[in-house]
Formats: structure tokens, sequence, C-alpha cells
């Protein structure tokens, strides 16, 4: 395989000097640039196929990302809400206080409703219940899904609470589209061990979920 | 079986694990019409306070706004299961 290799190019003059030009094989390379590998790794990711809940294990990553792609719920009976918790004990119990905000808007596809509002019904005040990512139901139809993303800012931590930021759109069985930010804390200064998703009710019957940790 | 996914991997669900996901759903699904009246309230609030402006000391409400307003105040009188709330027929408004 024969590749061009050019060299030392003068950033102000734009000129090559002449000897740096050189054919030869891959071979006889010895020296390529390293890629920029950056900060932001995959970690994990998971694919649902009516599951009840999608898990993952945390470590000590200053900050994990999640995008959710398309979640779809197996039905709608129950109304159900795409939600997350941690756990402090290994994946034991899913039950750590959180304390959050959550606010959204909203638009039907027939144009009829518009609006902009808090949501008293969803967030928490030290409470321990999932937290819930999306407003209302997410339809079950197949042109009806939830697509968005959370970051967890520094789980591992033993002297801080952890927060998180969500945003998250969906589109609702009554073919709303809404639009979910919920931000908050989990009220602890025990390190967070493991992350759960799942609706409120049924199975997620199809989507994905990336985890990406960033150093 | 009922499963769940860790780390990429299927496990399938124990049956405690099965028992405690059914408990979460009848919770869940007991506080449907709490949640369901939250959100009727919303949306009542919401379209209240899209013609406020009307009601202020330098305007004079029209009759008909006068009753599309008390309609919505009303929206939640009698209201006692899901099925009501999601039968519910919304006031027209009026032309401002």
């Amino acid at each position: 395989m024969s590749i061009t290799r050019i060299q030392n190019a003068n950033a102000f003059t734009g000129t090559i000097p002449a000897d740096n030009f050189a054919n030869a094989t891959l071979d006889n390379v010895t020296l390529l640039p390293n890629a920029p590998l950056g900060d932001m790794v995959l970690v994990s990711s998971a694919t649902a196929s009516s599951s009840a809940s999608i898990e993952f294990d945390l470590s000590s990553y200053k900050e994990y990302k999640f995008f959710f792609v398309n979640i779809h719920p197996s039905a709608t009976t129950g109304n159900p809400l795409f939600q997350f918790q941690c756990s402090t004990d290994n994946g034991s119990n899913y039950n750590t206080t959180i304390t959050s905000t959550h606010f959204r808007a909203g638009h039907n596809e027939n144009d009829a409703d518009q609006y902009l509002s808090y949501n008293t019904g969803k967030d928490q005040a030290q409470g321990t219940s999932f937290q819930s990512l999306t407003d209302g139901d997410v339809g079950g139809d197949n042109d009806q899904c939830q697509s968005g993303m959370l970051q967890l800012f520094n789980p591992s931590s033993t002297t801080f609470v952890k927060h998180y930021i969500g945003h998250n759109n969906s589109v609702h069985a009554n073919d709303v589209c809404g639009t979910v930010f919920s931000a908050g804390y989990f009220n602890t200064t025990s390190a967070l061990t493991n992350i759960k998703f799942q609706m409120s009710s049924g199975n997620i019957d199809d989507g994905k979920i990336l985890m990406f940790g960033i150093n | 079986m009922p499963h769940k996914i860790v780390n990429g991997q299927q496990v399938e669900l124990t049956e405690a694990e099965i028992a405690a996901r059914a408990a979460e759903e009848t919770a869940w699904n007991a506080g449907a019409f709490d949640r369901a009246m939250i959100e009727l309230r919303s949306k009542r609030d919401r379209l209240l306070a899209g013609t406020d402006y009307l009601a202020l000391s330098d305007q004079t409400l029209s009759a008909e706004m006068t009753t599309y307003r008390q309609a919505l105040r009303d929206i939640t009188n009698g209201i006692t299961t899901v099925e009501q709330i999601d039968a519910i027929t919304w006031p027209t408004k009026p032309g401002a």
C-alpha cells in the first residue's frame, strides 16, 4: 500500500520542505500522530426487549452521560413514565433520597394546546421514589416514544450530594410533544453504586440506552 | 421470562424481584386518579390564566367569557374517576 507522508509544514508560509515528501509503504511508517482520544468513554449500552428495567454499575467517573434513544413502552396502561433511581448498596435497594425539580413544555399535534409549566406532581422533596424524566404518559403507538439524555455528576463522591440534569422529549399517547427538564440531587454523601431505568408501569418494549463516562 | 438488563446483559428476574415489581405497579396504578387530577387542574389553571388579562379592572369581561371562565372553575365538580377525567369536554374559549 502506497501512502504519502508530509511532515514539518511551515504553518506561516505553507512551505513544505521537499525532502519531507516521501512515498513509502505502510510497513515503513514508524510514527503516526496519536488520534485524540478525549475523556468521554462509552462505558456500556443496552437495548431493551420487553425488559422490566435497565441497570448499570457506576464507578469513579466524574460525570456520567446517558443517552436514551427511542425508548418505547410495552403498553400505555397505567400511563407509564420513564423513571430512574440510584442505589448506594450495590443494587440491593433503589431508594436514595432525592430532591428535584420538574418542568415541561408541551404542544399538541393538532396545534390546539401549548404550555410551559412547573410539574408539581413529578418533583420530589426528600422523596425516595423513582424520579420521572418524562411527563404525561409515553405513548405506546409505533410513532410514539421518548428520547433524551441524563447527566449524573460525580456519583462516587463521599463528600458531596450528587446532582443530575435530565432533558427528554416524548410523544404522549394523546399525540402531545412533551419536553421535560428535570434536575435535582441525591441527598446522600454515600457513593452511588448503581443506576436503574424503568417505566413506572409495564416494560420497556424497545429502545437503547448509551452510558458514557467522563473524566 | 421477565427479565432486566444489567450492564448490557439480560438477567432473569427472581421471584422476589417479580413480586417487588408487581407491588410497584400496583402502587403506581393506585395513584392514577390523583395524578390525573393534578393534570386536570394544571390545564384548567393554564386556560384560566390565559384569559386573566381580560378580567383586569380596566377591562370589561364579556358574558361569554364570564361563562367560559366559570365553566373552567367548575371543571372538577363531581369528578371521581379517571374515566370521567378522560371524558371531559373542555369549554370553548369565546373570541376575546
